[in-house]
């Protein structure tokens, strides 16, 4: 695909800047809430934008460790769930829970970053 | 005329039907838009009396596609919504009093009308606002009591509620993650470890099914109502007292029961006014549990536009995103890192 400009990310800052900065202060109630919900959401595809490519490497690694075999991502995934759900991995296992700990704080970067420093 | 227009005129008749003429409106403004119930704030002239009044209009028929998951858990439609809250006021939990239950002659839908309690709701404002200091020291006793005598309501009272234990609850949330075709293995875990503890052989009692900071209405002097009933089912009593631990209703207040109290306040005066032993351990199952069941209801938020239950909205869609957040409490739960 040819690359526009602005890229996509700035596209984003934008619309947040005019959101945050020029809207929110004329709204009050229902409308304040649902434009502070808007801007999270952006911002939440903006933060996705950044680091997903990065993140999907570092699963698919350690996928590929546990399960001892490259694959793509989505079936490296639906074979680990399948192993956990017959018990062929116990839900105690070291390796799965460091791997499950690893994915929620790489999937919370993205949609909560707040989350994990309360 | 608007659809606002409308309602409030439908409103109006139905309120001097319901509760004696003229059914004046004033003050009629809407509080929430959520995408299965409207909620309504105002006050009505009936009979000689100014009422201050909350009505809550079900959504249901928003869009034609059936819910695909629906009676897998429990979904009390308005009319048992109103009848368990008019229970649990004769039990003697203060619950929003019920004045009218619309039927089809007030040709606007389902909803019912109760009294207005003055107080806050929003989680954040009760576990960190000042002025609630003196209310959050005695609201772990108040929502042991209340718990309590939520807990021996009849469940004859109510006979359109399902009944569930763990396992069954446990199988049901499985049935979402299905539905979905979701292959999150930190949610394959958090199902597993419940399958693994689920409590056997449980007391089954009536529930509340949501007790939580969020779903209180508290004033200074401590919790003056219990609202949202609707997902009110019969199972273990204890599932009650873990929801109202589980993190993200402290709302970041730092106390383990709804960000507010200690969990030895809450078990010793559930314990005084119930007679029932708390164990703890069977507690924290079902604090861990429901993260792993607000995980999956965050999923289904989320999807429900995916699905065509729910039209597309960014407040639910935001909340599909929140997946991950109980799942991280789960995981340091379980491994003792809280």
């Amino acid at each position: 695909m040819p690359t526009s400009k602005p890229d996509a990310t700035i596209l984003l800052q934008a619309a947040m800047k005019y959101l945050e900065e020029e809207l929110l202060p004329t709204l009050n109630g229902y409308y304040r809430f649902q434009t502070r919900v808007t801007i999270n959401v952006l911002n939440t595809v903006r933060r996705e934008l950044e680091l997903r490519g990065a993140h999907a490497a570092e699963e698919a690694a350690r996928l590929k460790a546990i399960l001892g075999h490259d694959g793509p991502l989505d079936s490296l995934n639906d074979e680990l769930c399948a192993r956990i759900r017959s018990g062929a991995i116990a839900a105690s296992d070291a390796n799965l829970r460091d791997h499950v700990r690893r994915s929620l704080g790489a999937a919370l970067a993205i949609n909560n970053p707040k989350w994990t420093s309360r | 005329m608007s659809q606002d227009e409308i309602f409030a005129q439908r409103l109006q008749a139905a309120i001097a039907r319901h509760l004696g003429p003229p059914g004046a409106l004033h003050n009629l403004q809407r509080l929430t838009g959520g995408a299965t119930k409207t909620t309504w704030s105002f006050d009505a002239d009936a009979g000689a009396k100014r009422l201050e009044l909350i009505v809550q209009m079900s959504n249901a028929g928003a869009t034609t596609v059936p819910d695909p998951l629906a009676g897998v858990t429990p979904h009390l439609n308005s009319e048992e919504d109103a009848q368990i809250a008019m229970a649990a006021e004769r039990g003697g939990v203060p619950a929003p009093h019920v004045y009218a239950v619309f039927d089809d002659a007030d040709r606007i839908g389902r909803g019912y009308v109760t009294g207005r309690v003055a107080g806050e709701t929003l989680g954040p404002r009760i576990v960190r606002d000042d002025k609630f200091a003196g209310a959050r020291a005695v609201m772990a006793r108040q929502c042991g009591e209340i718990l309590a005598t939520i807990h021996k309501i009849d469940p004859r009272e109510a006979p359109f509620l399902i009944r569930q234990d763990a396992a069954a609850e446990v199988a049901a949330y499985y049935r979402y993650a299905d539905h979905y075709g979701l292959k999150l293995p930190a949610v394959e875990l958090g199902l597993k470890w419940a399958a693994e503890h689920a409590p056997r052989n449980p007391r089954m009692t009536v529930l509340h099914g949501d007790f939580r900071t969020g779903n209180l209405i508290v004033g200074e002097d401590g919790i003056r109502c219990v609202l949202d009933w609707e997902i009110s089912q019969i199972g273990d009593p204890m599932q009650d007292l873990g929801w109202l631990c589980v993190k993200t209703w402290r709302f970041g207040g730092k106390p383990p029961v709804g960000g507010f109290g200690s969990r030895d306040d809450l078990f010793a005066a559930y314990e005084r006014a119930s007679g029932i032993p708390v164990d703890p351990k069977q507690v924290m199952f079902w604090e861990a549990f429901g993260d792993v069941k607000w995980a999956l209801m965050c999923l289904r938020k989320g999807m429900a536009f995916s699905d065509g239950t729910e039209p597309i909205s960014v407040e639910q869609s935001a909340i599909g995103r929140r997946i991950e957040e109980p799942l991280w409490d789960f995981l340091n739960l379980i491994e003792g890192r809280e």
